[in-house]
């Protein structure tokens, strides 16, 4: 009840006539970033952080939030037509969905993914709604040794779970974890890993890190496969009104990707990409027409597109109650908060509660908005994918070099940028996962900063982090997640 | 078996790099100097924590390579190194370019370069929509957002 009347609030603040105009402005720029490939809600909102500065936060995250929806509706049209993921979220949905195309039910494919996607995301919205204030109230439970093992934790998952193989997610956030100690030390003041240079006495902006890895890392990646650079757009054919026959089959595959989607989005697994296979593979298995899973089966398509779209809203309650971001892109919304010296958790919700209702209001309408957007307006986004690959990569690192020169009209930005540019493009080429970095970057300073308040609370004494029930739980479970694999691979074997 | 080698070679180096970056990290936390009141809990454990970490980590990737493991994917499709280094190129020439010669200049040698990379040869069209793009950035940006891009050759025209 509490909660519905605080949401009443919200839609007050979220209705607004500006305020529905950045949520217009946020769902048509995430549905666009998610149609062209090449660029995602991670990297649009580092670019837009710079420039939003000195914008009201409610209405900038009201606009982020419904980019970060957009971009899962936009994505599943390239998956479709073309044939490649606009995000990683849509990987799965590329399989039925580019087959169905290919049979002439494009616009069946397209339909159910948007609707799919408005189920799902209303649905999540909900959950969001009701479960957020519970999250907050358990957030009060924690102290500064509960909060530095929920992010050994998260670090532990996100590595383990993303990536080719756990070595890999352990050295892209040790590496994340690396660029987030540059700078001068918060509680006592002092440089570290400066190596002399002034200009990094700020520390590494996330800005940077995360343009360079999503703009100019898959940019070099890009230019360096010849082989991905063919894709063939296929025209929308059929009807977007679904006939009963889909509709029967989409409706179980919608709200199972929704029930898979929202908790995953909020477990620190990484966001969007787990929850869409898993619900793949449910779908594959509980279809009552196997032969058509492989040849262009609708299931493959709602499952995994409802399953994104659960997983965003799942991702924003351990995000606003804990302050603990479970995928890149909410570790970057995280750093908008940061921006505006905003903190999430408990105190958020206290004082800035027209903000998080406005933002959770906010997400009920974006989601009407998308759909009007994605279904009827579908044509004239697809004219998006005629781009030509060279004139859209060009253009991104246009606007990649200027947001991060605008962070402080520093040349030595650039500098980084480009550092920080080639790493990325190394670890695309070797399949090491980018969110445990940028994770890792935005969160080391807090886990940090928590880790050192134990420890002064304590006088030293690092047993705090065992002999606190909550906090022990959580690193048992860190623990876990690293050990149990190798006890089943080595039972396995024996 | 050739193209095996070369792989596990950069599965080598990776992990090797990594115990380098690891032990700057460690050495510079070393050369720190902290006040003898933070000497418990100072500024200096997380470092050695994380560099610490990252070693292990690249140990295990540079065995595992060595040892012929899996640890770095075979790649599908030849690397064309010559397109990597033309969007490098680019992106110095940009950097050097900002200041002196302004925001648009610079912007139309990254975008050709970047246009140039993947495998376009219409050069004047991409002329012609690179500056009109650098150019509307450079415009909507300093007027309509307010930032401070460099004019540079073009100052006192925009």
């Amino acid at each position: 009840m509490e909660a519905f009347l605080a949401l009443m609030d919200g839609f007050a603040t979220a209705l607004t006539p500006i305020n529905l105009m950045w949520s217009l402005v946020g769902v048509t720029l995430g549905t666009l970033i998610g149609i062209l490939p090449g660029i995602g809600p991670a990297l649009t909102i580092a670019l837009l952080l710079p420039v939003t500065r000195n914008l009201d936060p409610t209405g900038a995250f009201i606009m982020f939030a419904g980019l970060y929806y957009g971009a899962m509706y936009g994505s599943s049209t390239t998956s479709i037509l073309l044939n490649t993921p606009g995000e990683s979220g849509s990987i799965m949905t590329a399989i039925e969905g580019n087959l169905m195309a290919r049979q002439g039910r494009g616009a069946a494919a397209l339909s159910t993914a948007a609707i799919g996607s408005f189920v799902a995301g209303t649905l999540g919205t909900l959950a969001l709604t009701f479960l957020a204030p519970l999250f907050v109230k358990l957030a009060l439970l924690f102290g500064p040794a509960e909060y530095f093992s929920l992010m050994v934790l998260a670090f532990t998952t996100v590595s383990v779970l993303l990536g080719a193989s756990k070595s890999r997610g352990l050295a892209a956030l040790f590496l994340g974890l690396a660029f987030g100690l540059v700078g001068t030390d918060i509680l006592t003041g002092q440089p570290r890993l400066v190596f002399g240079y002034p200009s990094l006495l700020r520390g590494i902006d996330i800005v940077v890190v995360a343009v360079g890895l999503f703009a100019v890392g898959e940019a070099l990646f890009m230019a360096s496969q010849a082989r991905l650079r063919t894709a063939e757009i296929l025209p929308i054919k059929g009807s977007l009104f679904m006939t009963r026959e889909e509709w029967r089959r989409s409706w179980k595959p919608w709200l199972r990707g929704a029930g898979i989607g929202f908790p995953f989005g909020a477990l620190p697994a990484g966001g969007t990409e787990i929850p869409t296979f898993l619900s793949y593979f449910l779908e594959k298995k509980l279809t009552k027409h196997p032969e058509e899973f492989g040849r262009g089966a609708i299931e493959g398509v709602a499952g995994p597109e409802a399953a994104n779209n659960a997983a965003v809203a799942g991702v924003l309650v351990p995000l606003l109650a804990l302050g603990l971001p479970t995928s890149a892109t909410a570790a970057i919304l995280l750093a908008a908060f940061e921006q505006y010296n905003l903190q999430p958790g408990p105190l958020l919700f206290a004082g800035n509660s027209t903000l998080v209702w406005g933002l959770i209001a906010s997400l009920y309408i974006g989601n009407v908005m998308l759909l009007v957007l994605n279904l009827p307006l579908v044509g004239l986004w697809v004219r998006l994918l005629t781009i030509p690959q060279p004139l859209l990569y060009g253009g991104i690192l246009i606007f990649s070099t200027l947001g991060v020169y605008s962070l402080g009209n520093s040349t030595f930005d650039l500098v980084l940028l480009f550092i920080v540019g080639f790493i990325g493009f190394l670890m695309r080429r070797h399949e090491f996962p980018v969110a445990p970095c940028i994770i890792g970057l935005i969160l080391g300073p807090f886990a940090e900063a928590h880790f050192r308040r134990a420890l002064s609370i304590s006088q030293g004494d690092p047993s705090v982090f065992v002999t606190h029930p909550l906090s022990a739980v959580l690193l048992a479970t860190a623990a876990a997640v690293i050990i149990v694999p190798i006890i089943l691979r080595r039972i396995k074997y024996a | 078996m050739n193209t095996k080698q070369k792989i596990a070679g950069a599965g080598l180096a990776i992990g090797l790099g990594l115990i380098a970056i690891a032990s700057v990290i460690g050495f510079e936390t070393m050369q720190m100097r902290v006040p003898p009141s933070y000497a418990r809990v100072g500024p200096q454990i997380f470092p050695y924590i994380i560099a610490l970490g990252m070693a292990l980590t690249g140990a295990f990737i540079a065995w595992k390579s060595y040892r012929g493991g899996d640890e770095v994917i075979d790649e599908v499709e030849p690397t064309d190194w010559k397109n990597v280094g033309i969007i490098l190129l680019g992106l110095i020439a940009h950097m050097n370019l900002l200041r002196p010669a302004g925001f648009v200049p610079a912007g139309v040698v990254l975008f050709m370069s970047v246009t140039f990379a993947f495998g376009s040869r219409r050069f004047g069209r991409d002329a012609m929509i690179g500056f009109f793009l650098v150019l509307f950035a450079y415009i909507g940006f300093t007027y309509g957002l307010g930032l401070q891009l460099p004019p540079g050759i073009l100052k006192g025209l925009l």
